[in-house]
């Protein structure tokens, strides 16, 4: 859901965009299953004022849990 | 098509949060630690024995998290410290903005230790920062040795590890040195203490432990 509202939060600053693509950098150390996330991405999304929204997962090695970009299009 | 750069944590909002906490923590001169462990490891159990041994005149709560029931802060509530439930009706850890609000109407300048009890969980409370001081995990002995292995991210961020139920030590497969090597593997800094809340054995350096956290942050708040 963080992820999410990060992206309602950057298109809402661009007007007439949407997000096409979300970049998170997941590090061996954040306690966060990959896979797991996904899953639950892909359910959010479906169906929801983000769909279609393509997730990019970077592996890092430390503790690393951000948000590296957010890809968009002018929906115009 | 556009990129743009965002850099930020998926946890920020929760991280700001926790910020703030931090920095009420210290203020108040209080020591907050956050229980972390698997279901059934003895984090109440030692809550108990804890509140029930610790010097009289200290002043302590507690903040004890489950995603149903307030069955461990009516077990907890005996012992005549402050306790409430954080009740998360299905969140699998507890958050910042959960403390913040259980927090409201206790004034942290009256309290030596808050003690918070997260939800029975190795792996998502990793990732949520409560403005706490450290971060404890629990391991029993009826549990696996190779479980720092398996969850790293808690034991590597943890500034204590607590070897629990060690009485039931004759009667279990776990070997013991394994399972401090595996911790050692993945924190070379932690402390290890093991304890059994059945025998007592190990509380007192338990106790010892919070005590000396409470020296040190008294000592450099004085010297700040």
């Amino acid at each position: 859901m963080s992820v999410l509202d990060a992206v309602r939060t950057e298109v809402g600053m661009r007007p007439g965009y949407r997000a096409t693509a979300v970049g998170l950098r997941i590090g061996a150390l954040s306690g966060v299953d990959t896979e797991s996330l996904r899953f639950g991405f892909d359910c959010l999304v479906k169906d929801s004022e983000f769909d279609p929204l393509r997730l990019d997962v970077d592996a890092a090695r430390g503790e690393e849990l951000d948000i590296a970009w957010i890809e968009m299009e002018d929906g115009q | 098509m556009t990129t743009v750069l965002v850099e930020k944590k998926v946890l920020n909002e929760n991280a700001k949060i926790a910020a703030e906490l931090r920095e009420r923590f210290e203020d108040a001169h209080v020591v907050v630690v956050n229980l972390i462990s698997a279901p059934g490891s003895g984090k109440t159990r030692l809550l108990e024995r804890t509140l029930e041994l610790l010097p009289k005149g200290t002043r302590a709560a507690v903040l004890t998290g489950d995603i149903q029931t307030e069955k461990d802060a009516e077990r907890l509530a005996r012992f005549g410290y402050p306790v409430r439930q954080i009740t998360t009706g299905g969140t699998c850890h507890l958050d910042a903005s959960m403390i913040r609000r259980h927090l409201e109407g206790w004034n942290l300048a009256d309290l030596d230790f808050l003690f918070i009890e997260n939800v029975g969980n190795l792996v998502c409370p990793s990732s949520y920062d409560l403005g706490e001081e450290a971060k404890i995990v629990l391991l029993s002995v009826t549990e696996g040795e190779e479980k720092p292995l398996k969850y790293p991210s808690i034991f590597f961020k943890s500034k204590l590890i607590l070897i629990t139920k060690t009485d039931l030590l004759p009667y279990v497969p776990f070997d013991l040195a394994k399972a401090k090597e595996n911790a050692r593997t993945i924190n070379a800094t932690a402390d290890i203490v093991e304890v059994s809340c059945q025998t007592d054995a190990g509380l007192t350096r338990w106790l010892d432990w919070l005590q000396q956290r409470r020296a040190s942050r008294l000592v450099s708040d004085a010297v700040v």
